[in-house]
Protein backbone atom coordinates (compact mmCIF):
# COMPACT_ATOMS: atom_id res chain seq x y z
CA UNK A 1 0.00 0.00 0.00
CA UNK A 2 1.43 3.32 -0.84
CA UNK A 3 -0.27 6.02 0.55
CA UNK A 4 0.99 9.78 0.79
CA UNK A 5 1.37 9.41 4.55
CA UNK A 6 3.60 6.49 4.03
CA UNK A 7 5.68 7.97 1.46
CA UNK A 8 6.43 11.13 2.85
CA UNK A 9 7.02 9.30 6.38
CA UNK A 10 9.71 7.03 4.86
CA UNK A 11 10.83 9.51 2.96
CA UNK A 12 11.49 11.73 6.09
CA UNK A 13 13.54 8.54 7.47
CA UNK A 14 15.43 7.64 4.32
CA UNK A 15 16.36 11.21 3.02
CA UNK A 16 15.70 12.62 -0.28
CA UNK A 17 19.18 10.59 -2.07
CA UNK A 18 17.55 7.30 -1.27
CA UNK A 19 14.21 8.22 -2.28
CA UNK A 20 15.03 9.22 -5.79
CA UNK A 21 17.28 5.80 -5.84
CA UNK A 22 14.68 3.90 -4.49
CA UNK A 23 12.08 5.75 -7.10
CA UNK A 24 14.27 4.54 -10.16
CA UNK A 25 15.62 1.04 -8.98
CA UNK A 26 12.33 -0.50 -6.85
CA UNK A 27 9.95 1.83 -8.27
CA UNK A 28 8.39 2.44 -4.27
CA UNK A 29 9.39 4.26 -0.93
CA UNK A 30 10.82 2.15 1.64
CA UNK A 31 12.52 2.31 5.35
CA UNK A 32 13.66 -0.68 6.86
CA UNK A 33 16.75 -2.01 8.99
CA UNK A 34 20.07 -2.55 7.46
CA UNK A 35 20.23 -6.72 7.99
CA UNK A 36 23.08 -6.92 6.02
CA UNK A 37 25.39 -6.81 3.64
CA UNK A 38 26.88 -9.97 1.13
CA UNK A 39 30.32 -9.94 -0.48
CA UNK A 40 29.23 -8.15 -3.64
CA UNK A 41 28.32 -5.27 -1.55
CA UNK A 42 24.03 -5.61 -2.17
CA UNK A 43 22.11 -3.98 1.05
CA UNK A 44 19.49 -6.11 2.49
CA UNK A 45 16.65 -4.73 4.15
CA UNK A 46 13.66 -5.58 6.25
CA UNK A 47 10.83 -4.08 7.48
CA UNK A 48 8.04 -6.36 9.60
CA UNK A 49 5.78 -3.49 9.28
CA UNK A 50 5.20 -3.46 5.48
CA UNK A 51 2.51 -6.24 3.98
CA UNK A 52 3.41 -9.61 4.02
CA UNK A 53 5.94 -10.65 1.24
CA UNK A 54 7.06 -7.44 1.01
CA UNK A 55 8.77 -6.93 4.39
CA UNK A 56 12.18 -7.75 2.89
CA UNK A 57 14.34 -6.25 0.13
CA UNK A 58 17.48 -5.81 -1.37
CA UNK A 59 19.46 -2.81 -3.11
CA UNK A 60 21.50 -3.61 -5.63
CA UNK A 61 25.45 -2.59 -5.76
CA UNK A 62 25.33 -2.65 -9.62
CA UNK A 63 23.49 -0.40 -11.92
CA UNK A 64 22.69 -3.09 -14.70
CA UNK A 65 21.14 -5.34 -11.38
CA UNK A 66 20.12 -8.98 -11.53
CA UNK A 67 18.45 -11.69 -8.70
CA UNK A 68 21.49 -13.57 -9.58
CA UNK A 69 23.48 -11.42 -7.88
CA UNK A 70 22.06 -11.88 -4.56
CA UNK A 71 24.09 -14.92 -3.23
CA UNK A 72 22.47 -18.33 -2.24
CA UNK A 73 21.76 -17.65 1.90
CA UNK A 74 20.64 -14.20 1.11
CA UNK A 75 18.07 -15.96 -1.31
CA UNK A 76 17.19 -17.96 0.91
CA UNK A 77 16.05 -15.36 3.53
CA UNK A 78 15.15 -12.77 0.42
CA UNK A 79 12.47 -15.45 -0.41
CA UNK A 80 11.34 -16.41 3.12
CA UNK A 81 13.11 -19.64 2.99
CA UNK A 82 14.75 -18.79 6.33
CA UNK A 83 14.17 -16.80 9.75
CA UNK A 84 17.70 -15.77 10.13
CA UNK A 85 19.77 -14.22 7.80
CA UNK A 86 22.96 -14.90 6.92
CA UNK A 87 24.51 -12.19 9.63
CA UNK A 88 22.49 -14.07 12.17
CA UNK A 89 23.34 -17.83 11.16
CA UNK A 90 26.30 -18.36 9.86
CA UNK A 91 25.85 -21.52 7.90
CA UNK A 92 23.58 -19.63 5.38
CA UNK A 93 26.88 -17.68 5.22
CA UNK A 94 29.32 -17.80 1.84
CA UNK A 95 32.70 -17.28 1.62
CA UNK A 96 33.70 -19.11 4.69
CA UNK A 97 34.84 -22.70 3.31
CA UNK A 98 37.47 -23.25 0.88
CA UNK A 99 34.66 -24.34 -1.86
CA UNK A 100 32.92 -21.57 -2.38
CA UNK A 101 32.91 -19.35 -5.08
CA UNK A 102 34.74 -16.05 -4.89
CA UNK A 103 31.03 -14.14 -5.65
CA UNK A 104 27.57 -15.29 -7.19
CA UNK A 105 27.64 -16.45 -10.61
CA UNK A 106 26.08 -13.95 -12.98
CA UNK A 107 23.17 -14.54 -15.71
CA UNK A 108 25.28 -15.00 -18.54
CA UNK A 109 21.92 -14.57 -21.45
CA UNK A 110 22.65 -11.72 -23.98
CA UNK A 111 26.87 -11.80 -23.37
CA UNK A 112 29.43 -13.52 -24.85
CA UNK A 113 29.11 -16.49 -22.21
CA UNK A 114 26.08 -17.47 -22.69
CA UNK A 115 24.68 -20.99 -22.98
CA UNK A 116 24.80 -22.59 -26.79
CA UNK A 117 23.74 -25.81 -27.63
CA UNK A 118 26.14 -28.51 -28.99
CA UNK A 119 25.34 -31.85 -30.46
CA UNK A 120 26.95 -34.43 -28.95
CA UNK A 121 25.52 -37.53 -30.79
CA UNK A 122 26.73 -38.99 -33.77
CA UNK A 123 25.47 -37.44 -36.78
CA UNK A 124 23.11 -39.48 -38.75
CA UNK A 125 25.14 -38.93 -42.34
CA UNK A 126 28.38 -39.78 -42.78
CA UNK A 127 30.62 -39.26 -45.85
CA UNK A 128 32.22 -42.15 -47.16
CA UNK A 129 35.30 -41.55 -49.64
CA UNK A 130 36.08 -44.24 -51.97
CA UNK A 131 39.27 -45.63 -52.47
CA UNK A 132 39.76 -47.01 -55.72
CA UNK A 133 42.49 -49.67 -56.28
CA UNK A 134 44.43 -49.84 -59.18
CA UNK A 135 43.99 -52.68 -61.19
CA UNK A 136 46.74 -55.13 -61.29
CA UNK B 1 23.70 -35.53 -50.97
CA UNK B 2 24.41 -38.91 -50.77
CA UNK B 3 22.11 -39.99 -54.32
CA UNK B 4 24.05 -37.78 -56.06
CA UNK B 5 27.25 -38.84 -54.63
CA UNK B 6 26.09 -42.94 -54.97
CA UNK B 7 26.67 -43.10 -58.65
CA UNK B 8 30.07 -41.38 -58.81
CA UNK B 9 30.99 -43.81 -55.84
CA UNK B 10 30.12 -46.85 -57.97
CA UNK B 11 31.55 -45.36 -60.95
CA UNK B 12 34.78 -45.15 -59.29
CA UNK B 13 34.74 -48.61 -58.03
CA UNK B 14 34.52 -49.41 -61.67
CA UNK B 15 37.10 -50.68 -63.95
CA UNK B 16 39.35 -49.00 -66.40
CA UNK B 17 36.45 -48.84 -68.93
CA UNK B 18 34.73 -46.24 -67.44
CA UNK B 19 37.01 -43.71 -67.14
CA UNK B 20 35.66 -41.86 -69.74
CA UNK B 21 31.93 -41.90 -67.63
CA UNK B 22 33.63 -40.93 -64.32
CA UNK B 23 35.53 -37.88 -66.15
CA UNK B 24 32.38 -36.51 -66.64
CA UNK B 25 30.74 -37.21 -63.19
CA UNK B 26 34.03 -36.61 -60.86
CA UNK B 27 33.60 -32.87 -60.64
CA UNK B 28 30.15 -32.94 -59.40
CA UNK B 29 30.78 -35.87 -56.76
CA UNK B 30 34.14 -33.18 -55.56
CA UNK B 31 31.76 -30.38 -55.39
CA UNK B 32 28.93 -32.49 -53.27
CA UNK B 33 31.11 -34.13 -50.75
CA UNK B 34 31.87 -30.81 -48.62
CA UNK B 35 28.66 -30.15 -49.00
CA UNK B 36 27.18 -33.33 -47.38
CA UNK B 37 30.18 -33.86 -44.48
CA UNK B 38 30.77 -30.30 -43.14
CA UNK B 39 26.91 -29.38 -42.27
CA UNK B 40 27.67 -30.71 -38.65
CA UNK B 41 31.59 -31.10 -38.39
CA UNK B 42 33.89 -27.82 -38.01
CA UNK B 43 33.95 -25.69 -41.20
CA UNK B 44 37.75 -25.17 -41.07
CA UNK B 45 38.57 -28.56 -41.09
CA UNK B 46 36.01 -29.74 -44.21
CA UNK B 47 37.37 -26.77 -46.29
CA UNK B 48 41.20 -27.66 -45.61
CA UNK B 49 41.65 -30.68 -47.45
CA UNK B 50 40.15 -28.39 -50.39
CA UNK B 51 43.08 -25.96 -50.36
CA UNK B 52 40.56 -23.30 -49.34
CA UNK B 53 42.09 -20.55 -47.38
CA UNK B 54 40.58 -20.12 -43.59
CA UNK B 55 40.41 -16.42 -42.51
CA UNK B 56 41.90 -15.84 -39.15
CA UNK B 57 39.58 -15.52 -36.08
CA UNK B 58 38.95 -11.91 -35.89
CA UNK B 59 37.22 -10.38 -32.61
CA UNK B 60 34.48 -8.19 -33.32
CA UNK B 61 32.32 -6.29 -30.77
CA UNK B 62 28.91 -6.81 -30.45
CA UNK B 63 26.69 -3.63 -30.48
CA UNK B 64 26.01 -4.11 -26.89
CA UNK B 65 29.36 -4.38 -26.19
CA UNK B 66 30.22 -0.73 -27.90
CA UNK B 67 30.93 2.22 -25.44
CA UNK B 68 29.81 5.62 -25.90
CA UNK B 69 31.71 7.49 -27.90
CA UNK B 70 30.58 11.21 -28.79
CA UNK B 71 28.03 13.99 -27.47
CA UNK B 72 25.94 12.66 -29.86
CA UNK B 73 25.49 9.78 -28.14
CA UNK B 74 25.89 10.51 -24.94
CA UNK B 75 22.44 12.57 -25.72
CA UNK B 76 21.02 9.67 -27.22
CA UNK B 77 21.86 7.37 -24.48
CA UNK B 78 19.26 9.72 -22.61
CA UNK B 79 17.31 9.66 -24.86
CA UNK B 80 16.99 5.81 -24.59
CA UNK B 81 17.20 5.44 -21.38
CA UNK B 82 13.84 7.37 -21.08
CA UNK B 83 12.22 5.85 -23.44
CA UNK B 84 13.42 2.22 -22.31
CA UNK B 85 11.90 3.42 -19.17
CA UNK B 86 8.63 3.59 -20.43
CA UNK B 87 8.35 0.62 -22.23
CA UNK B 88 9.52 -1.74 -19.01
CA UNK B 89 7.25 0.12 -16.73
CA UNK B 90 4.12 -0.55 -18.46
CA UNK B 91 4.45 -4.28 -19.97
CA UNK B 92 1.20 -5.42 -21.56
CA UNK B 93 1.30 -8.83 -22.09
CA UNK B 94 -0.99 -10.53 -24.94
CA UNK B 95 -1.84 -13.91 -22.95
CA UNK B 96 -1.18 -16.99 -25.31
CA UNK B 97 -2.08 -18.95 -22.51
CA UNK B 98 -2.37 -22.84 -23.85
CA UNK B 99 -1.84 -25.46 -21.11
CA UNK B 100 -0.69 -25.74 -17.49
CA UNK B 101 1.74 -23.10 -17.93
CA UNK B 102 -1.06 -21.24 -17.92
CA UNK B 103 -2.02 -21.97 -14.57
CA UNK B 104 1.45 -20.16 -13.52
CA UNK B 105 1.05 -17.28 -15.10
CA UNK B 106 -2.31 -16.22 -13.95
CA UNK B 107 -0.53 -17.21 -10.09
CA UNK B 108 1.43 -13.99 -11.35
CA UNK B 109 -0.95 -11.99 -11.17
CA UNK B 110 -2.21 -12.94 -8.17
CA UNK B 111 -1.71 -11.11 -5.27
CA UNK B 112 1.37 -13.49 -4.09
CA UNK B 113 3.20 -11.90 -7.07
CA UNK B 114 1.55 -9.29 -8.01
CA UNK B 115 2.47 -8.21 -11.11
CA UNK B 116 0.29 -4.96 -11.04
CA UNK B 117 2.97 -3.70 -9.12
CA UNK B 118 5.34 -3.53 -12.24
CA UNK B 119 3.23 -2.39 -14.63
CA UNK B 120 1.69 -5.72 -15.79
CA UNK B 121 -1.49 -5.51 -17.09
CA UNK B 122 -2.59 -8.66 -19.14
CA UNK B 123 -4.25 -7.51 -22.55
CA UNK B 124 -6.89 -9.71 -24.24
CA UNK B 125 -6.43 -7.76 -27.75
CA UNK B 126 -2.96 -8.21 -29.72
CA UNK B 127 -3.50 -4.92 -30.50
CA UNK B 128 -2.55 -2.93 -27.64
CA UNK B 129 -0.45 -5.53 -26.33
CA UNK B 130 3.74 -5.86 -26.35
CA UNK B 131 4.86 -8.97 -25.14
CA UNK B 132 3.08 -12.14 -26.16
CA UNK B 133 3.76 -14.91 -23.44
CA UNK B 134 3.47 -18.21 -24.63
CA UNK B 135 2.56 -20.78 -22.30
CA UNK B 136 1.93 -24.01 -22.91
CA UNK B 137 2.15 -26.68 -25.53
CA UNK B 138 2.08 -25.39 -29.12
CA UNK B 139 0.22 -27.53 -31.57
CA UNK B 140 0.27 -27.86 -35.00
CA UNK B 141 -3.53 -26.89 -35.14
CA UNK B 142 -2.92 -23.51 -33.26
CA UNK B 143 0.27 -22.74 -34.59
CA UNK B 144 -1.06 -20.11 -37.55
CA UNK B 145 -3.21 -18.28 -34.87
CA UNK B 146 -0.24 -18.28 -32.71
CA UNK B 147 1.25 -16.55 -35.93
CA UNK B 148 -1.79 -14.36 -36.82
CA UNK B 149 -1.52 -12.76 -33.04
CA UNK B 150 2.07 -12.42 -33.69
CA UNK B 151 1.28 -10.13 -36.71
CA UNK B 152 -1.52 -8.34 -35.04
CA UNK B 153 0.60 -7.11 -32.21
CA UNK B 154 2.55 -3.60 -33.05
CA UNK B 155 5.66 -2.60 -33.30
CA UNK B 156 7.74 -3.24 -30.63
CA UNK B 157 6.78 -6.27 -29.65
CA UNK B 158 8.66 -9.20 -27.71
CA UNK B 159 7.89 -12.66 -27.06
CA UNK B 160 8.54 -15.17 -23.88
CA UNK B 161 8.33 -18.66 -24.65
CA UNK B 162 7.23 -20.30 -20.95
CA UNK B 163 7.85 -23.69 -20.52
CA UNK B 164 9.76 -27.05 -21.65
CA UNK B 165 7.00 -27.40 -24.38
CA UNK B 166 6.51 -23.81 -25.46
CA UNK B 167 10.61 -23.87 -25.68
CA UNK B 168 11.12 -26.61 -27.22
CA UNK B 169 8.66 -29.29 -27.80
CA UNK B 170 9.01 -30.75 -23.87
CA UNK B 171 7.43 -34.05 -23.49
CA UNK B 172 5.24 -34.23 -26.93
CA UNK B 173 8.70 -33.23 -28.82
CA UNK B 174 8.38 -36.28 -30.44
CA UNK B 175 4.58 -36.39 -30.70
CA UNK B 176 2.60 -36.12 -34.19
CA UNK B 177 0.63 -32.86 -33.83
CA UNK B 178 2.81 -30.71 -31.50
CA UNK B 179 5.05 -27.94 -32.79
CA UNK B 180 8.85 -28.44 -31.52
CA UNK B 181 9.00 -25.13 -29.96
CA UNK B 182 7.42 -22.01 -30.53
CA UNK B 183 10.69 -20.34 -31.93
CA UNK B 184 9.76 -22.28 -35.23
CA UNK B 185 6.76 -19.78 -35.44
CA UNK B 186 7.67 -16.60 -33.97
CA UNK B 187 10.77 -14.75 -32.83
CA UNK B 188 11.55 -15.65 -29.10
CA UNK B 189 13.27 -13.32 -27.32
CA UNK B 190 13.47 -15.04 -23.39
CA UNK B 191 12.92 -18.54 -23.37
CA UNK B 192 11.79 -19.83 -19.38
CA UNK B 193 12.96 -23.47 -18.73
CA UNK B 194 10.99 -25.53 -16.73
CA UNK B 195 7.93 -27.61 -16.68
CA UNK B 196 5.65 -25.97 -15.87
CA UNK B 197 8.08 -22.85 -14.59
CA UNK B 198 6.96 -21.76 -11.02
CA UNK B 199 5.69 -18.12 -11.19
CA UNK B 200 8.80 -17.11 -9.75
CA UNK B 201 10.83 -18.38 -12.64
CA UNK B 202 8.52 -16.50 -15.43
CA UNK B 203 8.75 -13.09 -13.32
CA UNK B 204 12.92 -13.53 -13.75
CA UNK B 205 12.12 -14.25 -17.06
CA UNK B 206 10.04 -10.67 -17.32
CA UNK B 207 12.87 -9.13 -15.26
CA UNK B 208 15.36 -10.34 -17.92
CA UNK B 209 13.20 -8.78 -20.46
CA UNK B 210 13.40 -5.78 -18.31
CA UNK B 211 16.91 -5.81 -18.99
CA UNK B 212 16.88 -6.17 -22.50
CA UNK B 213 15.00 -3.80 -22.95
CA UNK B 214 16.76 -1.61 -20.83
CA UNK B 215 20.37 -2.14 -22.98
CA UNK B 216 18.15 -1.79 -26.44
CA UNK B 217 20.23 1.08 -28.25
CA UNK B 218 16.94 2.59 -29.98
CA UNK B 219 17.75 5.63 -31.03
CA UNK B 220 21.50 4.86 -31.08
CA UNK B 221 21.37 2.36 -34.06
CA UNK B 222 19.50 4.47 -35.44
CA UNK B 223 22.19 7.08 -34.92
CA UNK B 224 24.78 4.29 -36.33
CA UNK B 225 23.15 4.57 -39.46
Amino acid sequence: MSTITRTLSNLRKIGLKNYIIQMVYIGDTKAGRLVGEDRAGNKYFENNEELPLRTRWVEYKKHDYDAAQIEPGWHAWMSYGVDKSPTEDPLLRTGGNKWDLPKATPNFTATSGNYITYNTTKPKLTSWEPKAVERQ
Amino acid sequence: MLHSLRPAASMALRAKPAASSLVRIAPRAIAAAPISTSSRKDAASALTPQGTSVLPRREVPLPSQEGTKSVVQYALTTLDVIVNWARQSSLWPMTFGLACCAVEMMHLSTPRYDQDRLGIIFRASPRQSDVMIVAGTLTNKMAPALRQVYDQMPEPRWVISMGSCANGGGYYHYSYSVVRGCDRIVPVDVYVPGCPPTSEALMYGIFQLQRKMRNTKITRMWYRK
